[in-house]
């Protein structure tokens, strides 16, 4: 039988990355509890006008989804919930991580030297309770839904407060929002871009009991030993759900409602050096064999101009070829060319180094590194450390060779189990390449890169080629993180209930 | 049996500690304290004994209690044992265990044979204490029950012996070369990664004139010296 989710109660930002729908404009809002009767009449206001995961335009029962001009969206901190007054025994089911926060794990996810959170927006030293986000199709809507958001501050006679202390485009550090905004190419058309000049956001996890799961699986689900794609447990990304291990995830907090069809989200606001990137990239590519479009893509997995995964397109020769294709190919076909491959074909790394992005953050089977049948099943060390992402990029670059200024992602991974998923990808894949047979070589671009003793890492070549491989050297830190936290998104069932103060351990 | 594993010994010892109290200090816990303050790293004795791939001390205060073990079966002993009274379940479950004496436990994986590596841990298990006293091996093992027999590097491999257990199950995490061929190759891995890093994009005669003073340098074939040392963490 085919497993159908409740996206009535699913809030709607964990299954859509709504920057695919249209929704080129986002705002994100942090509060304080002051009060957690009116706090929570707070709450009850903005429950309602929470976006679900209904489809769009699609009848859903008796009901038709329209599209809305703006989405919203709710999280909360530990202290949040401990500040709307969630009973003791529910706050103690949540798991240490959540309960600890990001700043407190900085050691974790090695937020250190210009990463560490003594040099974060100024807001990350507030009492952040809430997280609500405002996507919408036009500025003008997000404008219109953050009015809306300010006047049930009021209608709720303070009982929270907007927090004051995002850093903005021009050296203001008490901005009451952080904005984010798709990029626009030079003919003013939304692209997919981010600042470095990747093509960002191509596959997210796909789990079972979202749509049309066969088709969306190729490359973004679990490879099966027959070299199928499966969809993901459901409960690796949501509570309440049966997992990866046939088990409940442990991180849900009692009652079973406050916890069913919710999730945990890392939100992280990361700063690209730009000038140092395009002043790195420029540095290595003298002495790199191939363009520097071909060593900008080792770097990410991707080529910068169309995603076209490296491991497809190893080299300038056969990305032209696979842009043929490409070009050719209908909708579906180009989306299977940019998410369906492995890496069975490239076990030494000569087409997509280990060290690249792409290829850190999800293995797709390749760390059972050729030796068949090592494990169960050939993703039996990715299966559980995967992420669904959701953000857009903020800010504007004005200066493409400085780094300061005020832009880079906003990056949001979602999660049953922060440590598990979330912390182990930093840890041990970004920061740390055990896993990958390359000592502590770090990834490149997000790597937490240590001025004082630059790391390198390998472009490997084909063994059977002769040709030697490339030393990446010197890598400075190209992305920074500004702030971040970690929060749960609650069903909307259970956003009503804690609005009501209705949650019940018991 | 399994304490071998091809050239690597997995070393179990249980070293049972006098039940005395010196002062208000009990035996086992100079002994623990002894074991606290040896230096680490590359000034651990340890890092002078030959072939010592990786190696613990630790005092074992008493064994820990199992209870029942969890079972996918659908009849399995607690199951049925719930159908009884309580008093009764409760006997049925495992007795629990206490040692007799508090024990010192050295566990050694090496490489090669046991009295070739005893004779060399008797030999070079010296190091200065971090109140700055010259020590031996003796001085760890003084309180266990019979040491005072051992007095030469016979009667110290005999003891050890005795209180040898066998292992079961061992994985070496090694590989399966002497510690000497391990630390040269870690050395001449980042040796070689240094100079190719730094003849990136150099031609070929260059690179070769360079490659032979390299060789020179980092002598391959010398396993002693210049080298990566024992217990040394850090670049």
């Amino acid at each position: 039988m085919t497993y159908k989710l409740d996206l009535t109660d699913i809030q709607g930002n964990i299954i859509k990355a709504y920057g695919s729908y249209n929704y080129q404009k986002a705002r994100y809002l942090l509060f304080r509890v002051n009060d957690g009767d009116k706090g929570r009449q707070f709450v009850g206001a903005i429950a309602t006008k929470v976006t679900s995961a209904v489809p769009w335009g699609k009848l859903e029962g008796n009901a038709v989804a329209g599209k809305p001009q703006a989405t919203t969206n709710i999280a909360f901190t530990y202290m949040g919930l401990q500040a709307l007054e969630l009973p003791d025994a529910s706050l103690r089911g949540f798991p240490e991580d959540f309960m600890m926060g990001m700043a407190e794990r900085k050691e974790i996810l090695g937020d250190d030297g210009p990463s560490d959170p003594k040099f974060w927006d100024r807001i990350w030293k507030e009492d952040v309770h809430i997280w609500i986000s405002i996507n919408g199709q036009s500025i003008e809507a997000v404008e219109e839904r953050y009015d809306w958001i300010l006047q049930q501050i009021d209608a709720c006679k303070n009982g929270v407060t907007l927090l004051m202390g995002h850093r903005g485009e021009t050296g203001e550090d008490n901005l009451p929002y952080q904005d984010a905004s798709v990029l626009y190419d030079n003919n003013g058309a939304p692209s997919p871009k981010e600042h470095f000049g990747y093509t960002d956001g191509i596959g997210d996890a796909v789990f079972e009991g979202q749509t049309n799961v066969a088709a969306r699986a190729l490359g973004r689900g679990k490879l099966t030993r027959d070299g199928n794609w499966e969809p993901l447990a459901t409960g690796e990304f949501l509570l309440g759900h049966v997992d990866e291990a046939m088990e409940y995830p442990r991180t849900a907090p009692t009652p079973a409602l406050l916890a069913h069809n919710g999730t945990y989200m890392v939100y992280r606001k990361l700063h690209e050096n730009v000038g140092t990137f395009n002043r790195f990239l420029d540095e290595q590519s003298k002495t790199f064999s191939g363009s520097k479009e071909l060593l900008a893509a080792k770097f990410s997995g991707r080529w910068r101009d169309n995603g076209a995964p490296i491991v497809n397109a190893p080299d300038d020769t056969s990305k032209a070829e696979w842009d043929k294709r490409f070009a050719a190919a209908d909708f579906a076909g180009k989306k299977r060319m940019l998410s369906d491959f492995t890496y069975n074909e490239d076990m030494h790394g000569a087409k997509c180094p280990f060290s690249a992005h792409l290829r850190r953050i999800n293995p797709r089977g390749s760390l059972e590194f050729g030796v068949r049948d090592a494990y169960e099943t050939p993703g039996a060390l990715v299966n559980r450390r995967r992420i669904i992402r959701r953000g857009l990029p903020y800010g504007t670059v004005k200066d493409a060779t400085r780094d300061d200024g005020n832009h880079g992602i906003i990056f949001m991974a979602l999660n049953a189990d922060i440590q598990r998923q979330f912390e182990f990808i930093q840890q041990q894949w970004i920061n740390y390449a055990n896993d990958f047979k390359e000592g502590n070589d770090k990834e490149v671009l997000l790597g937490n890169h240590d001025a004082d003793s630059p790391g390198k890492v390998v472009i490997h070549t084909d063994p059977d080629s002769g040709k030697p491989p490339h030393f990446v050297t010197n890598i400075p830190r190209l992305v920074e993180t500004r702030g971040g936290g970690y929060f749960f998104i609650p069903s909307i069932t259970a956003v009503k209930l804690i609005a009501a103060g209705l949650i019940d351990p018991t | 049996m399994a304490t071998k594993n091809g050239n690597a010994t997995a070393l179990t010892v249980l070293s049972p500690i006098k039940n005395a109290v010196m002062g208000e200090t009990s035996c086992a816990d100079i002994t623990r304290e002894r074991c606290l303050s040896l230096p680490i790293h590359e000034k651990s004795p340890l890092a002078r004994v030959p072939n010592t791939y990786l190696a613990r001390l630790f005092v074992l205060d008493d064994v820990y209690y199992e209870s029942l073990p969890a079972s996918d079966c659908v009849f399995n002993f607690s199951d049925i044992t719930s159908f009884f009274s309580d008093s009764a379940r409760k006997k049925a479950l495992p007795r629990k265990d206490h040692l007799k004496s508090k024990y010192l436990v050295f566990s050694s994986n090496f490489y090669g044979d046991l009295d070739a590596y005893l004779a060399g841990l008797w030999k070079n298990w010296s190091y200065i204490d971090l109140s700055g006293n010259q020590r031996d091996v003796r001085h760890i093992w003084e309180y266990c029950v019979a040491f005072d027999r051992v007095t030469d590097i016979s009667s110290f491999i005999d003891y050890i012996k005795r209180c040898q257990l066998d292992a079961s199950l061992f994985f070496n995490g090694s590989t399966d070369d002497s510690l000497q061929e391990q630390l040269k190759s870690l050395y001449l891995k980042q040796e070689f990664t240094r100079f190719a890093i730094e003849h990136q994009g150099k031609n070929a005669a260059e690179i070769q004139q360079d490659f032979k003073t390299f060789i020179q340098r980092v002598q391959p074939e010398n396993l002693s010296s210049p080298t990566w040392p024992p217990g040394k963490s850090a670049p």
